[in-house]
């Protein structure tokens, strides 16, 4: 208890509420500017840490990560650009709400879906760690692959328009991530000879192109004049009433993020996408997923906040870092002398429970600065279009070529731009593009490690464990009902179309 | 609309000036994220090495590819007096023998060697093997799985040896990075893992046997692998800084005097303590002859191994 108490204080020092404020003020407008995200974010900061102790330069690190994560779905939802890749599930809903004149709903259930993510996930971090990081051991490359391969399922919900075109677009974002070195072998694959291609294709330039820059294109490109127009950035909470209608929601989403994350190697934008993909099944509102549905924001946002959290699941209960954000946290650690690994719990138990005050102190600001973060959006958005567009580009190329200071970046940013802008024109939606490209290298790597381990059989990973087999089970499931519900409603528009026919008068 | 697009055109222009803008100041590149091991180490050389030679210095992360990409750039700015990377042992001593890259070991001034860490060979403190020859043993029955940090990184080279030049069967599965393979070997998804001091004292692992030529302090009843009847192998993780070629010898030697003066200050040994960096030093001339051998060295295993190109 007097360990605690002790940790409480550490956090509530001036020094480490400050860095709190300004940490996730700055993160969130980060993580709003489209390109800077959460590691381009984390990078500036870093350097600023080597002069702080431990706990304050947590609490910045911390605002920073929480805050970015957050402030991506201010611009998913204002002008259909995910601010950070965490936040490109947002944009299926959020825009649509905003077309519709519902801006201040859309942020509100943002705002809110992120808080409530982000402290779940902490409230699991601090009772439930390591039973969670025992049971996340457990899930080897097999596992993994089956995850994966449900998550890729979402694929199919989202392509609401045309199943073809959003398996062509997710395709080319799997073929995407294909680029550069063989995670298996290290040898090169569909570099044409070109040095520069080794390295792959990053994700957030992909990113930046798909969304950034081809909504920029669009927007000049158009001669409608609604396009031209920006809604003016409002935010208002929901009411109790609403919360409780979507509790269930809230918390399906928060849990699915808390569980990915605590999990090596997947990362808030694939629970963003499995949580949504859940949602596509599960919410009763389902129908109206796609055309600004607050329900697809909550999945959404509640999975990637509460991603924040249950990241450190793995870092603080095991020295294993989740994703390359508490890659870096765990940098921060070593410098200031702490070495994560299994007994971390035991050895800093004072640090670690700050550390937990800090994460549900941080979730508080980021609630309390939402309005004024939202407010300097809405001021932005009021300067003339070209600014606005002109600085989207300008931080876009900015984003892209900072995150691994290569060069080729930013050629790959302006060409996937123009390939996106095509795209759409053509109809084809980009959201399976991005989620080709973020599950991408987990389902390859998973499924060739999962071969080598079973030796060559593939058969036997249906049989590897109880969890696999679960998965494979849902998969099944999931295929099964989707093909079903694609019949009916076939069979129903042909009897209906039948009885329009047979119903109409023979005039002639 | 007109004027809309001029602003949008200046204003991408900014944004490209800006990332292409050349400073005059000392440019540390690491081929790493930020971040990261390497990173940390580098960010803690930095301060003090910049103090001594009395300029002003920018830690640059360019990342990729195995850290080929940011060390290619350092020896492509051939002459330039003012870029020098922080390396680390693969993009150096591994990397130009299993692809086509633009450098060689040839390519740089060598300016020192700042640390290095001997590897050990692990096993999971929860499995029953206690000694190397008990692996060996066990392992004929059904070849054991060994975890490395990806294709080609020292923990695969140093088992992939280990291998060729022992009776143990096993085969590699390779991670993303150490983190992800650690979580692999909790969950008995492999069984074997070479790695340095610092992954062995955090997670709950048992070390088999070191690949150094003496007993590590600290580690005295763990054997080394020449001890084991085998080939001396000598695998160890180390970092160290390099200039590209074609700088002045006054320079160089600037370098080389600034190097040695910071890995012996005591704010970097305070801080290789705690990282639990091994501060190994190596002038420009040793570095070089010992950049060569680990080259030669390396190459052979990777050829025995069947991994070359």
């Amino acid at each position: 208890m007097d360990v605690i108490l002790a940790a409480v204080g550490d956090a509530f020092t001036w020094q480490a509420l400050l860095a709190i404020v300004i940490g996730t003020w700055a993160g969130i407008i980060i993580g709003g500017l489209p390109g800077l995200g959460s590691v381009v974010g984390l990078t500036i900061f870093l350097p600023f840490t080597f002069g702080m102790d431990v706990i304050t330069s947590m609490a910045l690190l911390i605002g920073v990560y929480c805050g970015s994560v957050y402030g991506g779905s201010i611009t998913a939802i204002l002008i259909n650009t995910p601010g950070t890749p965490q936040s490109a599930a947002t944009t299926f809903d959020g825009y649509p709400m905003t077309q519709q004149g519902r801006v201040d709903e859309a942020l509100g259930w943002a705002t809110f879906a992120s808080f409530f993510g982000g402290v779940l996930s902490c409230v699991l971090l601090i009772f439930c760690a390591p039973q969670l990081a025992k049971f996340a051991v457990n899930f080897g490359s097999i596992e993994v692959f089956a995850l994966v391969c449900l998550a890729m399922l979402c694929i199919v919900g989202i392509s609401r328009g045309s199943l073809l075109k959003g398996l062509v677009c997710g395709m080319m974002g799997f073929f995407f991530s294909t680029v550069g070195s063989d995670p298996i072998t290290g040898a090169d694959r569909f570099t044409f000879g070109t040095y520069a291609l080794s390295s792959g294709l990053d994700l957030i330039p992909v990113v930046v192109g798909a969304f950034a820059l081809s909504e920029v294109f669009v927007r000049f490109s158009s001669r409608d004049e609604e396009a031209t127009t920006i809604p003016e950035a409002r935010l208002r909470f929901p009411g109790l009433r609403d919360i409780g209608r979507r509790l269930i929601e809230l918390v399906r989403g928060s849990f699915i993020g808390s569980f990915v994350g605590a999990l090596p190697g997947t990362g808030a934008a694939a629970a963003a996408f499995i949580s949504y993909a859940a949602a596509q099944k599960l919410s009763p509102r389902r129908a109206n997923l796609g055309k600004g549905e607050p329900d697809g924001i909550i999945a959404s946002e509640s999975s990637n906040n509460a991603v924040t959290g249950s990241a450190f699941i793995p870092t603080l209960a095991l020295g294993i870092p989740g994703d390359v954000v508490t890659a870096m946290m765990m940098g921060a650690m070593v410098i200031h002398g702490i070495t994560p690994g299994v007994r971390l719990m035991q050895d800093q138990a004072q640090t670690v429970y700050a550390l937990f005050v800090v994460l549900i102190i941080v979730n508080v600001a980021m609630l309390v600065l939402s309005k004024p973060s939202i407010g300097l959006f809405r001021y932005l958005f009021k300067l003339p279009l070209g600014f606005v567009m002109g600085g989207i580009v300008m931080f876009s190329f900015i984003g892209a070529v900072s995150v691994r200071g290569n060069p080729l970046d930013l050629v790959v940013a302006a060409l996937t731009g123009i390939l996106a802008y095509v795209l759409r024109r053509g109809g084809y939606p980009l959201a399976p593009l991005v989620i080709g490209m973020v599950l991408g290298p987990a389902l390859e790597s998973s499924l060739r490690r999962g071969l080598l381990i079973s030796r060559g059989d593939f058969l036997s990973f249906f049989t590897h464990s109880g969890i696999a087999t679960t998965l494979f089970v849902l998969i099944g499931l999931f295929l099964i009902w989707t093909v079903t519900a694609g019949v009916l409603e076939w069979r129903a528009r042909v009897a209906t179309r039948r009885k329009a026919a047979s119903a109409q008068p023979v005039s002639e | 609309m007109k004027s809309l697009r001029y602003s949008l055109a200046a204003l991408a222009l900014i944004a490209t000036t800006h990332a292409a803008m050349a400073a005059d100041n000392l440019e540390i590149i690491v081929p790493f994220a930020a971040g990261g091991a390497t990173d940390i180490v580098a960010r803690s050389f930095e301060p003090t090495f910049s103090q001594q030679l009395g300029v002003t210095s920018v830690v640059r992360n360019v990342a990729g590819a195995s850290a080929t990409v940011g060390t290619a750039e350092v020896a492509n700015s051939e002459g330039n007096p003012n870029i020098i990377g922080y390396e680390p042992a693969g993009a150096l001593s591994i990397q130009p023998s299993l692809k086509k890259l633009p450098y060689g070991p040839d390519s740089f001034t060598y300016i020192c060697r700042t640390v290095s860490n001997p590897m050990f060979l692990m096993v999971s403190k929860s499995s029953d093997i206690t000694s190397f020859q008990q692996l060996v043993e066990e392992s004929q029955d059904q070849p054991f799985l060994y975890g490395s940090s990806g294709p080609g990184t020292l923990p695969h080279l140093a088992m992939a040896a280990t291998v060729v030049n022992s009776d143990l069967k096993a085969e590699h599965v390779p991670y993303s990075g150490s983190g992800p393979a650690m979580n692999a070997l909790a969950g008995n998804e492999i069984q074997i893992m070479a790695d340095t001091e610092t992954i062995l004292e955090n997670y709950d692992l048992r070390p088999l046997a070191v690949f150094a030529d003496h007993r590590v302090e600290g580690y005295d009843d763990v054997p080394t692998i020449e001890e084991l009847g085998l080939p001396a192998l000598d695998f160890a993780v180390w970092q160290g800084v390099v200039a590209p070629k074609g700088i002045s010898d006054e320079r160089a030697k600037q370098y080389a005097e600034a190097c040695k003066a910071t890995v012996e200050s005591d704010k970097f040994k305070t801080f290789a303590d705690k990282a639990k960096a091994n501060i190994a030093y190596l002038g420009p001339d040793d570095f070089k002859a010992f950049v060569q051998k680990r080259f030669e060295a390396n190459k052979q295993v990777l050829e025995d191994a069947g991994l070359t190109q």
